[in-house]
């Protein structure tokens, strides 16, 4: 890894040097998870061990690729993780790989995507750039980072398999597409990026700041209350269809009875074929055509 | 001379952190350096802590050590392929304060030592590889780790890095390592549910059952063993390198006709497999050990060869735990007087004879050959057993034959010279005795 | 009632946790093995990492390592292990071991 190297080096001259540089500020989010829950083979219950929680290879590729663009920038490097207590020291080691600041939002492992979305938006509010991991090894939903950049009215440039930095407060970056295309962007900040793991590998803290005292603090903050937050979800129960009485079935044989029931040797509209292979658009227009007739779609 | 620590201790397993608790408890200033993501992330062994060397470290240890349970059963089983002979000694005693042995994962119980180290003031730092030993002429000063800027320097350094030490090989202490003083243990530990466990091995509560074997190991001189966690059991064999090496049976093979032995099975009927696990034992006790301190060094532990391992004997943790704590202490005294050379440090051995470390490591220098000879491997198992299935094989009409008849000519099937049997039996005696 | 199945190699490694470092920490120089007759690390690595090949060499993959030692001290042959630890916080880590 000589990128890695070679901005490591540059590192403790942009650390100080914010006023000297852009003055833009850069956040890194992580989420603490299991990163290998246990899977029991027969009831297929799940078990976590907080001793394998960690930072997913996304999480800390999104970390190197925000210290690559600080040091190139001028610009500080604040890790972000939303989760509990025990996950400090993680957080600490974490950020020990160049970060100025380590902050914590106080949620517990288990928190909602909106949740931590919100809090971690009013987190990094001072950030110009966000570099968050594509998706979380847990939940996996991918939301988070988009929904950051929503609430900060910030752009988005998700998924991204490479970043480099262009003048102050503008990346480039790649993401791949479906059919093995890929997309350049020009970012400009405000912005949210979320990146893959193969982007980059995370540099290995320098021993001096893993030792007591010289690594950040954890700083803590309160985590956002939601608007909806008054209400609390306790569980949701499956679907339980109203019992309805139906007419029996006539005939006098038993036969009959069933013929009736399951509606057999009765004439019925044919099912339709339209082979996609060969017009697909005709293919796509009758779905629709058919999902209309059937009242799941507004035809207009 | 400015330094980064009073002492660096490499290696936070048992020896490792109970080295870095005395030195702490005395003001040193310590750093503990552990490859690992967290203290006993590398660490396996069959299962059994031997907690008395801990009354003096942290009292009454019992009721917060994270311990599965507390063996009150110990038995010890000679094995042949289809027969075995258990010698089974229960007590309440062991189940009671201040206890004998207990079944402990290693992650949990190595982690919770380092917390003591670091409650009293050791900087444990984790995920750091010590990768040599700084050195100024023949003193080492200090260690290097692969971080980047990853020196750091110290007035002593502790070797707790276990049976590998790289350490203390780079520092010339030890001479020719020798396979055949090397052992590998392999082991699964295989979840079964408590009540299951409780009913298999006739425990209540927190008792737990402990047993030895010898002759499961297809010729290879070393043993087996079986241990009750909470919901979980180990079971496992220890195989002498080099003999391992020349046959072409692998471990896990080996392992598992272990656990298909009749005697065995019906224990593990049902489990699954939870983790599969391997580590060097070092077995040649005395015979192997290096020497244990240089200037400006000081070498514990697994790293020493101080685990006594002779067949039925399996212990290691206790032995690095009174070992590091012992070099803890001594690195304290010198560096109260200000000499840290070999010299200085010589009250670390003064300290290892004075206790159970190497006056058992005297008193057991002859058993890992005894343990390890094909007689105890091989024969006697089968003399045992079969005089066993002799002596309680009812066969009226015929008269019963006598145990001295059935026991000489068992010896003879096996063939074992009576005067074999007698030269081991007097050596068992004086290792043993 | 189902009952857990005895397990294929491939599923008992699968159990461990090993969190692999870019850098192979053991190296096996193939050639060196051409002139072993014993090969006695094939059948002494726990892990089953040592795979002869067809022409009297060795493969070997450093992923699934327990970090124990065995391969080093079986082997006769100077130069043929180059043995590490891996990376601090890589490598193999135990649960309930
Ligand atoms: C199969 C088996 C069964 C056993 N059964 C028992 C038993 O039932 N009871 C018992 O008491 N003993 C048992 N033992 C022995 C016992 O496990 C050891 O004697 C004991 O672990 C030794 O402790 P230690 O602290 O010296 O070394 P270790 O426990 O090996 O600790 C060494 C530590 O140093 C770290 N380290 C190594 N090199 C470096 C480096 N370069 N940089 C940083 N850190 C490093 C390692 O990660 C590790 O944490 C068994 C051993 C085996 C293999
Ligand atoms: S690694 Fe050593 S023991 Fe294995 S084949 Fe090569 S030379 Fe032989
Ligand atoms: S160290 Fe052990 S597990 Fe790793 S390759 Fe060598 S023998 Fe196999």
């Amino acid at each position: 890894m000589t990128a890695a190297e070679g901005s490591a080096a540059s590192r403790s001259g942009a650390r100080g040097s914010g006023a000297s540089g852009s003055g833009l500020r850069i956040a890194a989010c992580a989420k603490w998870v299991d990163l290998r829950p246990g899977v029991d083979a027969l009831t297929g219950r799940v078990s976590t061990d907080e001793r394998r929680f960690g930072f997913s290879a996304a999480d800390a590729a999104a970390l190197e690729v925000a210290l690559r663009l600080g040091s190139e920038w001028g610009a500080e490097v604040d890790v972000v993780v939303a989760a509990p207590a025990p996950a400090e020291g993680a957080i600490r080691s974490l950020a020990a790989a160049g970060a100025s600041r380590a902050i914590r939002v106080d949620l517990p492992s288990g928190a909602s995507s909106k949740q931590v979305a919100a809090s971690l938006a009013a987190a990094t509010a001072d950030a110009d750039v966000v570099v968050c991991g594509d998706y979380s090894l847990d939940v996996g939903s991918g939301s988070v980072p988009a929904s950051i950049a929503h609430r900060r009215g910030a752009a988005q440039a998700l998924g991204l398999i490479s970043v480099t930095p262009e003048s102050p407060g503008v990346v480039r970056a790649v993401r791949r597409l479906d059919g093995g295309r890929r997309e350049h962007l020009r970012v400009r900040t405000p912005a949210v990026l979320s990146v893959e793991g193969s982007v980059a590998t995370l540099r290995r803290a320098p021993l001096r700041s893993l030792r007591a005292g010289h690594a950040p603090a954890v700083e803590v903050i309160d985590p956002v209350g939601l608007a909806v937050a008054s209400v609390r979800l306790d569980r949701t129960e499956p679907v339980r269809p109203r019992a309805r009485a139906l007419p029996g079935p006539n005939g006098s044989a038993a036969f009959d009875r069933v013929v009736e029931l399951t509606g057999a040797l009765v004439a019925r509209t044919p099912p339709r074929r339209v082979d996609a292979a060969d017009d697909a658009d005709a293919a796509a227009d009758a779905i629709i055509e058919q999902l209309a007739a059937w009242g799941y779609l507004d035809p207009s | 001379m400015s330094v980064d620590y009073d002492a660096i201790v490499v290696g936070a397993g048992p020896a490792g952190s109970a080295a870095a608790i005395a030195l702490a408890r005395s003001g040193r200033s310590v750093a503990l350096i552990e490859r690992g993501p967290f203290p006993g992330s590398k660490n396996m062994y069959g299962g059994v802590v031997y907690g008395r060397i801990l009354d003096g470290i942290v009292p009454n240890w019992w009721e917060e050590a994270p311990i599965q349970r507390w063996v009150t059963r110990r038995a010890t089983m000679m094995m042949t392929d289809t027969q075995a002979l258990t010698v089974d000694f229960r007590t309440a005693a062991w189940g009671a304060p201040p206890y004998n042995g207990a079944t402990a994962y290693r992650p949990d119980f190595d982690q919770w030592l380092a917390t003591h180290a670091t409650a009293a003031g050791a900087e444990l730092i984790c995920s750091t590889t010590v990768t040599g030993v700084l050195r100024d002429g023949n003193r080492v000063v200090g260690v290097r780790t692969d971080r980047p800027d990853g020196e750091l320097t110290a007035r002593t350094v502790i070797a707790c890095d276990g049976v590998n030490s790289f350490v203390a090989k780079e520092a010339g202490l030890y001479g020719e390592v020798e396979a055949h003083h090397y052992t590998v243990g392999v082991k699964e530990t295989i979840r079964l549910g408590r009540d299951v466990i409780d009913q298999r091995f006739g425990l209540r509560g927190l008792d737990g059952a402990d047993f030895e074997i010898v002759g499961c190991t297809n010729g290879i001189p070393g043993g087996g063993f079986l241990y009750t966690n909470l919901d979980t059991v180990a079971v496992g064999v220890v195989l002498e390198l080099p003999s391992l090496a020349k046959q072409d049976r692998r471990p896990e093979q080996i392992l598992a006709g272990l656990k298909s032995h009749p005697a065995i099975a019906p224990f593990l009927e049902g489990g699954e497999i939870g983790e599969y696990s391997a580590h060097v034992i070092p077995e040649g006790g005395l015979a192997m050990m290096p020497e244990l301190v240089g200037d400006g060094l000081l070498v514990a532990g697994d790293a020493a060869a101080m685990c006594l391992a002779a067949g039925i004997w399996l212990e290691g943790v206790n032995f690095a735990i009174a070992s590091g704590h012992a070099a803890g202490l001594a690195t304290a005294d010198a560096l109260r007087r200000g000499d840290t050379s070999a010299a200085g440090l010589s009250g670390y051995r003064r300290r290892l004879e004075t206790t159970f470390v190497l006056a058992d490591h005297r008193k057991l220098a002859g058993a890992p050959e005894l343990m390890m000879s094909p007689r105890m491997q091989r024969a006697y198992p089968q003399v045992a057993c079969n005089t066993a299935e002799r002596l309680f094989t009812v066969e009226n009409p015929r008269p019963k034959t006598g145990l001295n008849a059935i026991v000489r000519s068992e010896l003879k099937a096996a063939g074992v010279k009576v005067a074999d049997l007698g030269r081991d039996a007097l050596r068992g005696l004086r290792s043993f005795g | 009632m189902s009952e857990y199945q005895e397990i294929g190699f491939e599923q008992r490694m699968a159990l461990v946790d090993f969190r692999v470092s870019e850098r192979a920490h053991i190296t096996v120089d193939g050639d060196a093995c051409r002139g072993c007759t014993t090969q006695g690390c094939v059948v002494a690595c726990p892990a089953n990492l040592f795979v002869p090949t067809s022409d009297g060499g060795i493969l070997f993959n450093y992923e699934q390592c327990f970090e124990c030692g065995t391969c080093y001290l079986v082997c006769n042959t100077e130069g043929a292990i180059t043995w590490t630890y891996p990376e601090g916080g890589h490598g193999v880590v135990f649960a309930l071991s």
